[in-house]
């Protein structure tokens, strides 16, 4: 063959690069190559890992601060409704006191009322007797049945008076 | 002027004066080394002179050269797993580091070029990078062996015998080839087949890199005024430079098109043609 080619020496070198990638390839490549695979799975899992716990943490946060924004409108919700009812209690309070206020006025009223036909009454009273008194006085001059009739009419005038300026 | 600057310009003014004493001596004639260089250049290449006995059978010497270095690599490797890699570490220390990262190379490499196929290819191309590599480095260490003939002969890179170089050009093709099957069937055949010209490129690439270090080693190794320090120039640049680019090129190569020839076929949709009635092409 031209150039010294020889097709056994071809075949002979062809074994020895079998021969040395099979060693190579068992020896050092896959060991090496497994080490480094396993190394790898480590870190990204270890990668993994935190991602995931980033994202545990930020749901976490997410989840506390959609708690807390639910107390806060809680909070304000009970806020508003004790300010409803305060102003229900105040309104309450103030109509019964109200109420109060008119009941007392009326009875204040009605009490002024009968005090003042009491004392009408006890006006009366007191004027029939010093009208008594003034008869008496009187029927020493002339005679009692006398001085009484003159004594009813007048009383009558004074009613009709009375009675007619009404 | 100082001890120190006078030290310095003593050792200046001597060197330089070796210097010329050395090259007025090797420039005479009378050192020329009488070999026929073209005779040398033509057993660098054929090894018609050098044959060397393996196992009864008359081979080249860079035959024996693979041997050794598989050898070399597999001892490497196997100290490597008995005592390195049951001590690894999750934090790598310096050896550990270089072993993760020759390994990552070739691993993304095959990933990066072949998504959908790439286990195998990251293994044979970190096998074939190791090969080359070594086996180009081998050549410095300039290894003896007794010839045929009972001559004395330094063993050469493995690849810089043309059939090492076609023995791994063809089997880089035939993964290509098996690989390109086994994902797409006859159309990864047909892929690998339009690559008709990947084996002997492949092969002579690797042979004419590693055979042109050869040649100018041998050229400079020829005559006696040449073979100081200038070797050492030569050595690195032929052989360390050939070392690192040729395992990087094929270790490309290979996993560039095992990557074309495994990605999956995708059905390109076919466009509908536009019927565009007469009074829509006049307006």
């Amino acid at each position: 063959m031209p150039l010294n080619i020889d097709w056994q020496q071809i075949l002979l070198h062809l074994l020895n690069f079998v021969i040395l990638f099979a060693g190579l390839w068992l020896l050092l490549y896959k060991p090496v190559r497994k080490f480094m695979n396993e190394r790898r799975q480590k870190y990204e899992k270890m990668d993994a890992d935190a991602q995931k716990k980033t994202a545990e943490a930020e749901e976490s946060r997410a989840e506390y601060e959609r708690k807390l924004a639910e107390a806060d409108a809680e909070i304000e919700q009970k806020r508003a409704d004790a300010r409803k009812e305060l102003d229900r209690y105040e309104t309450m309070r103030k109509n019964a006191a109200e109420e109060e206020a008119s009941s007392i006025v009326a009875a204040a009223r009605e009490s002024a009322a009968r005090e003042k036909e009491r004392a009408l009454s006890d006006a009366r009273g007191e004027i029939a007797g010093l009208v008594t008194e003034a008869t008496e006085k009187l029927v020493l001059k002339e005679s009692a049945s006398e001085a009484y009739d003159s004594f009813l009419d007048a009383a009558e005038r004074a009613e009709k008076k009375d009675g007619g300026n009404a | 002027m100082t001890k120190k600057q006078l030290g310095i310009f003593l050792t200046v003014v001597f060197v330089l004066l070796a210097a010329l004493i050395v090259g007025i001596v090797l420039t005479d004639g009378l050192y020329e080394k009488d070999v026929n260089i073209q005779e040398s250049m033509q057993d660098a290449v054929l090894h018609e002179g050098d044959k060397v006995y393996f196992f009864g059978m008359t081979v080249n010497p860079g035959l024996i050269s693979a041997y050794l270095v598989t050898g070399i690599i597999l001892l490497f490797a196997a100290l490597v797993r008995i005592f390195v890699i049951p001590h690894f570490k999750t934090i790598p220390g310096k050896f550990q580091l270089v072993l993760e990262e020759a390994v990552g190379l070739f691993d993304n490499m095959a990933k990066t070029n072949s998504p959908h196929r790439n286990n195998f290819l990251g293994a044979y191309i970190f096998a074939a990078a190791a090969y080359i590599f070594v086996g180009t480095l081998f050549e410095l260490v300039g290894f003896p062996w007794q010839s045929a003939a009972g001559m004395s002969v330094t063993l050469p890179a493995p690849l810089s015998d043309i059939n090492g170089a076609i023995s791994l050009g063809c089997l880089s093709y035939l993964v290509i080839l098996v690989g390109g099957i086994l994902s797409n069937r006859f159309r990864g055949l047909g892929r690998t087949l339009k690559e008709f010209s990947l084996p002997i490129s492949m092969s002579f690439r690797l042979f004419g890199a590693l055979l042109s270090g050869l040649l100018v080693s041998e050229l400079v190794y020829s005559y006696l005024t040449l073979s100081f320090v200038l070797p050492v120039l030569v050595g690195v640049l032929f052989t360390v430079m050939h070392a690192l680019v040729q395992a990087y090129v094929l270790a490309t190569l290979t996993a560039l098109i095992y990557g074309e020839v495994t990605e999956p076929y995708v059905k390109k949709p076919k466009q509908a043609k536009k019927h565009q009635s007469k009074s829509e092409v006049k307006a």
